[in-house]
């Protein structure tokens, strides 16, 4: 195999030790069996956390890595630029465990021009400390100057320190000023830095990156905040090169041709988020704007505003406030004038723009702050109440009240200091579990949000995420249910038939389903077999082609398409021209396919269920929270939420799948049937020996033995 | 390697082979000429320019990468002939810059090359360009150039400066390149903030090469029209 280096990888990783402040590199070559990203990380994790059963990720024992692929700081569509962080979480319920979560931006391009694959981080600093890297210059710098500042101000005050701000857009050389002879760049440097609330190990804390890229899962924030590492700054001058440049550039010349939005014929009512050619904005449009884009990407999701507030906000971030500020100027117009779009836009933005500044996971108030709002009026919360707070709930949406609620969570004040240590753990501690239970508080797994596509009707989301360790966030399916409720709701005739739809998802699935019946989502099949084997290629692609590959969540898989006046096409995922083991197999100059890659997947997550279960994790414990099995699923997004599905005669429709709840027994033997085919033991749900070495993870057999891990006997 | 003799009256030696300098071709040497009775070399133009819509980027870089992928082979900022900056904290349409050389009509940058490696390549449309094997490494180039940030690149590997040769030399790139051909950031970009014109832009004019290429669909999308008057950033 050729140096690694000419195919990809940048060929080091960096270990950064806080405790002695000192670091030390490590060769690449010996992680490249995992990709990158998730499965690299998770291999790193393994390595250099020497205490795999901690339960808390603010634990100092706890390891962190940040993780790129090969595919980083490449043209790859939309895979050039996003990141990977693992490492174990805090604030999940009833316990956290090793989790992941993802950002984008230009932060793992520039580790890749700095030379860096990843970043592994470990122990816990005596002071407050930040790292410069400059390609191979690695240093620590006091800070306590920093300490104490949201994660803007604190990016902002670096960009001054390093004298990279952008004034005069000249070339500098690196590293150092005027140190001459490394490399020249016109960049700033990437940022990832944290904000108060990770200095107060607030478990709803993120990792932020410029102005909106935010690892919101995990509370990552907090687990930096407990390490005394307040940021990371990277910026490179080198490259990364491919086993076959022409063959990369032909591929996404053809991705633009086929299946990236067109912008002279923008298509807004394109299935298949690849071809969706607007910026992900719920609030409305706000046209003094440009879009703004990860690297590599083929059509950007943010936006960057003339005001400079809510910059590279996007999606659910763009609009958790938006419900009450409209509430709110109802009863205040001479505050807030409803019809004006653009102010509307401005304060969804503004509130959007906070959390980004406190680094804040937005989806944890989705569904946070509804139900606060309701223990308000349920005369629960307010001073000296059950749950005491300062917080004016009359005010709930305006600025003012926006500003004290973020204020709340940054500083862990006020509410913000009841929830602290996790969300539904402050619940519980509350007296309100009743509440977490009966699902008045929407939070179906792991003590995680409802991400918007409830389990009890988008089965594979639930699924996915219960089987694994978070909101699993992955859009592939999902997109559908966006064209066709938007389209019924819209009263337009689909623009892909049912039928032709699961056909061309069933084949992109290929070999793990051998027909469309995975996609039928009625109640009648939700537990098949189909539908378990749908779950496992879910996974599978989460674990390698979006997560170590890092394929862009947003833009893939993409398992079916239509532009313009399409009828409907074959997706571009696994596509011989445009499919995602095209780019890998460009760069990498492997020649996989890309069921190679999902079995890559499979191996990822064997090795996270092996840490599960050092972690305390038992089949007992993957469950969703009791509403999910004992009340219908009633109020979404929509009236109604549609999916393909077959009626008795077997004929394939669009039809609403809301209005029901799981059956627990049958998610018990459905959870049986996923442990058995993923060579898990059914009785635990750790990993088998026999399935250990058929994966060549004998490396984790004896930890796991030592620790009583280990399945008795093989899988029955 | 070539010929060293003037083909017209007052051309000096030096500012001829500017002109031929890496062509190898002499035939076609009548496209530049000296104004008579100066010292002044008139080039011929280029055949092509890239003028840009600094408020429609989005700052993907998917052009950088691409242009230095197809030249070398790596995906490099640093070795990219187009140079988006961009700061997420700015305000529109101030957070983003774009830089394209201007294959300016009486180049500095050709003007300044002591030893002829940067110099007009008439095989290729005219472009302003450097022959790798000529260049000394000086960087005088890099200083004639009027623009900010230098439209010109220093290697620190070959030690050799280089520029937008408008794809005419893209060992990875299977289409023709240069006036003519590709332009492989124009084709990469996803919303066409980069175009590739014939006449050209005027010169002197620090907002010529930076054009409106928003239309309706534009606003369709959700975004603005309007004209800005965005800075080029003269020296
Ligand atoms: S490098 Fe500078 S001086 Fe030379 S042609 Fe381009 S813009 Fe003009
Ligand atoms: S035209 Fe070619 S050489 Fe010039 S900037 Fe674009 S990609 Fe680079
Ligand atoms: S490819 Fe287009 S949108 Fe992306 S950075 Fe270049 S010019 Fe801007």
């Amino acid at each position: 195999m050729s140096d690694i280096t000419n195919r990809g990888y940048a060929g080091k990783i960096l270990h950064l030790k806080l405790s002695t402040l000192e670091y030390e590199v490590i060769p690449t070559e010996k992680y490249v069996e995992w990709g990158g990203g998730n499965g690299m990380g998770t291999a790193l994790y393994w390595d250099f956390c020497e205490d795999k059963t901690i339960q808390d990720g603010r634990d100092e024992k706890n390891v962190v890595v940040i993780a790129t692929s090969p595919l980083c700081g490449t043209a790859t569509p939309s895979a050039g630029g996003r990141c990977e962080i693992v490492g174990t979480a805090c604030g999940l319920y009833p316990e956290s465990f090793f989790s992941r979560s993802n950002i984008g931006g230009r932060l793992s391009s520039m580790m890749k021009y700095a030379g860096w694959d990843a970043i592994v981080i470990s122990g816990k600093a005596p002071k407050p400390v930040w790292v410069e890297i400059q390609n191979s210059l690695v240093r620590y710098h006091s800070a306590e100057a920093l300490w104490g500042k949201d994660a803007h101000e604190t990016q902002l005050r670096l960009f001054g320190i390093l004298d990279r701000k952008n004034e005069g857009w000249g070339w500098q050389p690196l590293p150092g000023k005027g140190a001459g002879d490394s490399g020249y760049t016109t960049q700033i440097p990437a940022i990832a830095a944290i904000s108060q609330a990770g200095e107060r190990l607030q478990t709803m804390a993120g990792i932020l990156h410029d102005a909106g890229n935010i690892s919101g899962q995990g509370g990552f924030g907090a687990v930096w905040g407990s390490k005394n590492l307040k940021a990371i700054s990277v910026l490179g001058t080198g490259a990364v090169k491919a086993a076959d440049p022409a063959a990369l550039i032909r591929a996404r010349f053809k991705v633009k041709e086929r299946y990236a939005p067109d912008v002279q014929k923008p298509d807004l009512l394109a299935w298949s988020f690849l071809s969706y050619p607007k910026p992900i904005a719920f609030a409305g449009d706000y046209d003094q704007s440009r879009r703004s884009a990860c690297v590599g990407c083929v059509m950007g999701c943010r936006q960057r505003f003339s005001t400079g507030v809510g910059n590279q906000v996007k999606c659910q971030a763009s609009a958790w406030y938006l419900a009450y500020i409209k509430k709110y100027a109802k009863k205040h117009p001479e505050e807030i004038d409803l019809n004006n779009e653009k102010q509307i836009v401005e304060i969804s933005n503004y509130a959007a723009d906070l959390c980004n500044r406190y680094a804040l996971n937005t989806y944890l108030f989705q569904h946070a702050l509804p139900w606060l709002e309701g223990l308000w009026h349920r005369g629960l919360l307010g001073k000296g109440k059950q749950v005491p707070s300062e917080l004016d709930f009359d005010k709930l949406g305006s600025k003012a009240f926006v500003k004290e609620f973020c204020e709340a969570f940054a500083f862990r004040k006020d509410i913000g200091a009841l929830f602290g240590d996790g969300f539904v753990h402050g619940v519980i501690k509350l007296g309100l579990e009743e509440d977490y239970k009966n699902g008045t508080l929407d939070f179906p797994y792991w003590g995680i949000q409802e991400h918007g596509y409830d389990p009890r009707a988008e089965v594979e989301w639930g699924y996915a995420s219960i089987l694994t360790d978070r909101d699993v966030n992955s859009h592939e399916f999902n997109q559908l249910y966006w064209n066709i409720s938007i389209y019924t709701l819209m009263g337009l005739k689909p623009r892909i038939s049912a039928e032709k739809l699961v056909h061309l998802i069933a084949e992109k699935l290929k070999p793990y389903v051998d027909g469309p019946e995975c996609m039928d989502f009625s109640e009648e099949n939700i537990y098949s077999d189909a539908v378990l084997n749908l779950t496992r290629w879910y996974i599978h692609y989460n674990r390698f082609w979006k997560n170590s590959a890092l394929f862009c969540d947003l833009r893939w898989a993409n398992l079916f398409h239509s532009r313009g006046d399409d009828a409907g096409n074959e997706g571009a995922t696994g596509d011989p021209e445009v499919g995602e083991q095209v780019y890998w197999n460009a760069v990498t100059g492997e020649n996989i396919s890309i069921v190679d890659g999902l079995k890559r997947g499979y191996r990822v997550i064997v090795l996270q269920n092996a840490i599960w279960a050092l972690q305390g994790r038992h089949r007992d414990k993957v469950h969703f929270a009791d509403f999910i099995y004992e009340k219908p699923f009633e109020k979404g997004e929509f009236p109604f939420y549609m999916w393909t599905v077959r009626d008795k005669e077997g004929k394939w429709r669009y039809g609403d799948i809301m209005h029901r709840k799981l059956d627990r027994e049958k998610f018990e033997d459905f959870k049986t049937r996923y442990y058995l085919a993923e060579g898990l033991d059914p009785k635990t749900g750790w990993p088998t020996e026999e399935t250990l070495k058929k994966l060549k993870l004998d490396f984790a057999i004896d930890e796991l033995k030592e620790h009583g891990k280990l399945p008795e006997s093989n899988a029955s | 390697m070539q010929n060293s003799e003037p083909k017209f009256g007052g051309m000096d030696r030096r500012t001829f082979l500017k002109v031929l300098a890496a062509s190898g071709v002499t035939a076609t040497a009548g496209a530049a000429f000296m104004l008579p009775g100066t010292n002044l070399m008139v080039m011929p133009n280029s055949k092509g320019y890239l003028v840009v819509d600094m408020a429609k980027c989005m700052g993907c870089v998917s052009c950088m990468m691409a242009c230095s992928m197809v030249h070398h082979g790596e995906s490099s900022l640093s070795l990219s002939r187009i140079q988006i900056q961009q700061d997420a904290f700015q305000k529109f349409p101030d957070d983003i810059h774009m830089a394209v050389c201007h294959q300016c009509e009486d180049a500095p940058c050709v003007n300044a090359c002591p030893v002829e490696a940067d110099h007009v390549d008439i095989v290729h449309g005219n472009i302003r360009t450097i022959d790798p094997d000529r260049c000394i490494g000086c960087t005088q180039c890099i200083d004639a150039c009027p623009w900010l940030p230098k439209r010109l690149q220093f290697n620190p590997k070959t030690r050799k400066v280089q520029k937008c040769d408008l794809c005419a030399n893209t060992p990875y790139l299977d289409e023709k390149g240069g006036p003519g051909g590709t332009q492989t950031c124009v084709k990469v970009c996803p919303v066409g903030a980069i175009s590739y014109v014939e006449k050209m832009p005027k010169q002197h004019d620090p907002y010529a090469y930076n054009v409106n290429l928003r239309d309706k669909s534009w606003v369709e999308v959700g975004h603005t029209d309007k004209d800005f008057k965005l800075n080029e950033g003269k020296v």
